[in-house]
């Protein structure tokens, strides 16, 4: 229930004060096919990944971070 | 002595100092306490510790209410719930003889053909089981919700639990030690209690270490965190670490007759003998494999409870009391019982020899089995320990040789062996099959005897740590209605001018987290006055964001897809915000302040949404910028009409005339001494002012505006004229008129986007859309015949040839047009929408927007 999120602002706060951003990607891409697969299939893969999060009850810094989808650890 | 008495199915039980509500009922002859699930057979005190279901009764209305760990009070009103007409005097009690008839399974195998037999099933189903009527008419929740932030929160305030919170706190940690119970409440006075207490003593003393007793742990989840329940408040923990000291169970074991009143764990006999003075037999039978257990049997025969026999261990045959007999590793076979279901003997193997006691209750302490669904429903790295009995770890596995597996669900071994030969053979699907550890106990009886029996029946060996069901929340039972706390404590969000609405006499309702005036009156006479002399609105609701610094030009031109970058200063302009999936997520109105500073207007309820996306931005592509949420500091009110320009001259020394401030137009004016940020727009399609002005002078502004047009006989209006002024002029709203994937084509609002530019969120998305057809469009109709009010068309099917082909998403009749208009959603067919529409029992003909005044000649005026 509380996976704890590091803000760059305020420091490890409880993610329910947070907004998932989706996987960090780039905002562009070379070509049709690759900026179809930017926007609409997100890798969704086991492990390690980095994330874009909003803090959005708080200071309302985005920011990235790495965080294990499988253990939630971040980092 | 407590004075006073409960009043128990009609009379008046007396209740002695100390009582819970199963001794006082016990004390006077209760025996029967409920009446089983599914057999409805006799239930009596069996655990003691709040975890079977035997002892569950309606008090004061509310049902599933543990009466053995409820203290009595005067006045309660106690009924036990099953049972028809009576639990004493069950008919339904036929259901136990046919069991034979009724194997596991039973409603599920018997009642799904034919078809139309089931609904009336399950009616006289349900009608005989349940475990009493939920009250009626209740306040909505009363409990409340609230955080707890410690480094370590411990579980359950016994020695072991005491102990841990006290070395915690001493090695500098804030503590929370939580309790289902008062501290040392159910033990009988004695060396452990004694201890107990002392401990309890140290740890009031410490500061660091809050007590919440009376809260029951119903789970743990990451972090982690731990979810705390009471009888008015749901608390969240938030620790650093968790320590589980919640103790163990005495272990039940299932055998014929196991579920007899008359069969007692330990700790309910020694309780009842020892706290409240009450004998649990005339002749009672202990079987004592524990420590634990010989205590018990100290307390009874200590209380003078005839014990006739205490089988034993060996090695703890010198401790028997000599005036029981003391039997050395005796085997029990069964229970049996007589009139009124109570147990009349035992039976048990002594040496090979089988041996008959009669007796009127058997006490049970066989061995412990740990409280640990905690620990195992905690992800595996969580900082989550198991302390004192909790960590015993598993012991003996229970016998399971007949009787009652699982008392809630009413699940006997022998169903257990049926179900195991149709094929169902682990303890996961022997449960989700019998219902077994289903119960309010939440498998805290059965949990070990069901894994014991799978594991034998597999394996064809005794293996103690058989893999058990999953532990899950709640491991003790809560009331929904404290899952639900809070929930009624909403947000309303309020303008400045609330109170002025008020006293106006305005309907207000809720419109995306805020409450805003719907109507002062007619809604009919209030779209007139804005029609055809002035109308004033509140629109404090609108989100309004001020864009600064050094790339703010750069994020405008990249968020939104229009072109802003030609933005003079003092020009506003209409603005789509698009996912990167080309769909339209919300509006605005984006105006340039100068300076390379802009101010944007979005949807009500939209404005933090529309925040986060400029923050995103920002952030994805590097930039510059200063952004500020203003939308709570700064009110709003709309003057629209043909004469709002006389209206707010009248009220101002700035120059507002067509030159100054045109149509799209923006300048900072002073209204009744009240500063404003002023902004053309036209929303309902006619002269219009938007009045941005510090919060405070809301009140002031509105009342001025109020007085000063009474000359026009201006009105204030709400959000029902609103949407037929704004419905006239074919302005969508995102969200209600438009779908989640709906594109700047498929609303029709491709003049907010600017394909020329290089790059703006969407783009690449919105260029291999516009490749192909558009699949469907949000499109003006006119209808013919069906209903004089056409609101009621909003939310039809749009059908054409027999087929739907959308959906009509605003509709209503028209004053200015005197015909019956809408918005819909139209699938498009080789590009082309289909002709010949209906809605409802309406003719539809596609029309363009606007509806009215399609040059915009009056908005521009």
């Amino acid at each position: 229930m509380t996976l704890r999120i590091p803000c760059p602002n305020c420091g490890e706060r409880p993610h329910t004060e947070f907004a998932f951003g989706g996987e960090a990607r780039l905002h562009e891409a070379p070509d049709d096919e690759a900026d179809f697969a930017r926007v609409f299939l997100p890798d969704n893969d086991p492990g390690s990944a980095r994330e874009r999060w909003f803090h959005a009850l708080g200071c309302r810094t985005w920011f990235e971070l790495t965080r294990d989808a499988t253990t939630n650890r971040i980092g | 002595m407590r004075p006073g008495s409960l009043r128990f199915e009609g009379r008046e039980i007396p209740i002695q100092d100390g009582d819970t509500v199963a001794s006082a009922m016990f004390r006077a002859g209760v025996r029967t306490f409920s009446r089983s699930l599914k057999s409805r057979r006799r239930r009596g005190l069996y655990c003691g510790t709040g975890e079977c279901p035997n002892c569950m009764v309606t008090v004061d209305g509310v049902p599933g209410v543990r009466s053995c760990v409820t203290d009595a009070a005067a006045g309660m009103r106690v009924e036990r719930g099953r049972g028809w007409p009576s639990a004493e005097h069950d008919l339904l009690h036929v259901t136990d003889l046919m069991h034979p008839l009724m194997p596991v399974g039973f409603y599920m195998k018997t009642f799904v053909r034919p078809r139309f037999a089931w609904p009336l099933a399950e009616r006289v189903i349900r009608r005989a089981t349940g475990s009493g009527r939920l009250p009626e008419g209740r306040d909505p929740s009363r409990f409340t919700a609230r955080h707890v932030h410690v480094d370590a929160a411990v579980v359950g305030a016994g020695g072991a639990g005491l102990a841990a919170a006290l070395e915690a706190a001493r090695a500098g940690d804030r503590v929370l030690l939580c309790d289902a119970f008062p501290i040392g409440s159910r033990m009988p006075p004695g060396p452990a209690l004694d201890g107990i207490r002392a401990l309890e003593a140290e740890v009031q003393a410490e500061r660091a270490i809050e007590i919440v007793d009376r809260h029951a742990a119903l789970g743990v989840y990451d972090g982690p965190t731990l979810a705390l329940a009471s009888d008015d408040e749901l608390v969240q923990v938030h620790a650093g670490r968790v320590v589980l000291a919640t103790g163990a169970t005495e272990t039940h074991e299932a055998f014929p007759g196991n579920d007899l009143p008359g069969v007692w764990l330990g700790r309910a006999a020694s309780q009842m003998a020892g706290l409240h003075g009450v004998h649990p037999g005339r002749r009672v039978v202990v079987v004592a494999s524990t420590e634990e257990g010989l205590d018990h049997l100290r307390t009874l025969v200590g209380a003078g409870v005839d014990v006739v026999a205490a089988v034993v261990p060996s090695a703890f045959l010198d401790d028997v009391p000599p005036t029981a007999e003391a039997i050395a590793d005796g085997e029990l076979i069964s229970a049996s019982g007589g009139g009124r279901g109570r147990v009349r003997s035992v039976t048990l193997r002594e040496r090979g020899e089988q041996r008959r006691i009669p007796c009127d209750a058997l006490v049970l302490s066989t061995g412990l089995a740990p409280r640990d669904e905690l620990a195992r429903m905690a992800s595996p790295d969580e900082p989550v320990e198991l302390v004192g009995d909790a960590a015993l770890g598993d012991g003996v596995a229970p016998g399971v040789s007949g009787g009652y597996v699982c008392l809630c669900e009413d699940v006997s071994a022998h169903d257990l062996e049926q179900a195991w030969s149709e094929g169902f053979r682990s303890a996961e699907i022997l449960k989700r099959y019998t219902t077994a550890t289903m119960g309010p106990c939440r498998g805290a009886m059965c949990g070990r005897a069901l894994a014991a029996f799978a594991a034998r029946r597999s394996e064809g060996r005794d293996r103690a740590a058989a893999p058990r069901t999953a532990a899950r929340p709640p491991v003790r039972p809560v009331a929904l209605e404290a899952l639900a706390a809070s929930v009624h404590e909403v947000i309303e969000k309020r303008t400045s001018l609330h109170d002025t609405h008020l006293a106006a006499g305005a309907r207000l309702g809720w419109s995306s987290g805020w409450k805003r005036p719907f109507a002062y009156g007619d809604w009919r006479e209030e779209y007139a006055a804005v029609r055809e002399r002035a109308g004033l609105m509140d629109v404090g609701t609108l989100g309004k964001i001020l864009i600064a610094g050094r790339d703010a030009a750069t994020l405008v031109d990249r968020v939104f897809p229009g072109r802003v970058a030609d933005l003079a200063p003092g020009r506003s302009r209409y603005v789509l915000a698009l996912y990167e999936a080309g769909y339209v997520a919300d509006d605005g109105i984006l105006g340039a302040l100068g300076d390379g500073t802009f101010f944007l207007t979005s949807t009500s309820g939209g404005a933090e949404r529309m925040d986060a996306r400029l923050r995103e931005w920002t952030f994805r592509l590097g930039l510059h910028v200063h952004l500020l949420d203003r939308t709570s500091e700064l009110g709003a009110i709309v003057v629209a009409g043909p004469d709002a320009r006389d209206l707010l001259g009248s009220l101002s020394d700035d120059a507002i005339d067509a030159a100054a401030l045109p149509h799209g137009g923006l300048r900072e004016i002073t209204v009744a001494g009240v500063p404003c940020t002023a902004l053309r727009t036209g929303f309902v399609g006619e002269l219009a002012f938007e009045l941005h002005h510090p919060r405070s002078g809301g009140p002031r502004l509105w009342a001025e505006l109020i007085r000063a047009g009474e000359r026009v006989d201006a009105r204030p209006f709400g959000m029902d004229a609103l949407e037929l002024l704004r419905l006239e002029k074919g302005h969508p709203y995102i969200g209600q008129d438009t779908l989640p994937d709906d594109t700047p084509a498929k609303l029709g609002l491709d003049r907010a986007v600017d394909m020329g530019k290089s790059w703006f969120v969407g783009r690449a998305a919105l260029e291999r859309l516009a490749r192909g057809p558009v699949g469907r469009r949000l499109v003006g109709l006119s209808f013919e015949g069906g209903p004089a009010d056409a609101a009621e068309l909003r939310g039809m099917p749009v059908g054409a040839g027999g087929e739907i082909v959308g959906r009509v998403t605003s509709a209503g009749r028209s004053p200015a047009l005197v015909r019956s208009i809408g918005l819909a959603w139209v699938r498009t067919r080789d590009g082309e929408l289909p002709a010949a529409l209906t809605a409802g029992d309406a003719t539809a003909s596609v029309v363009p927007t606007p509806f009215y005044d399609p040059e915009g000649a009056r908005l521009r005026g």
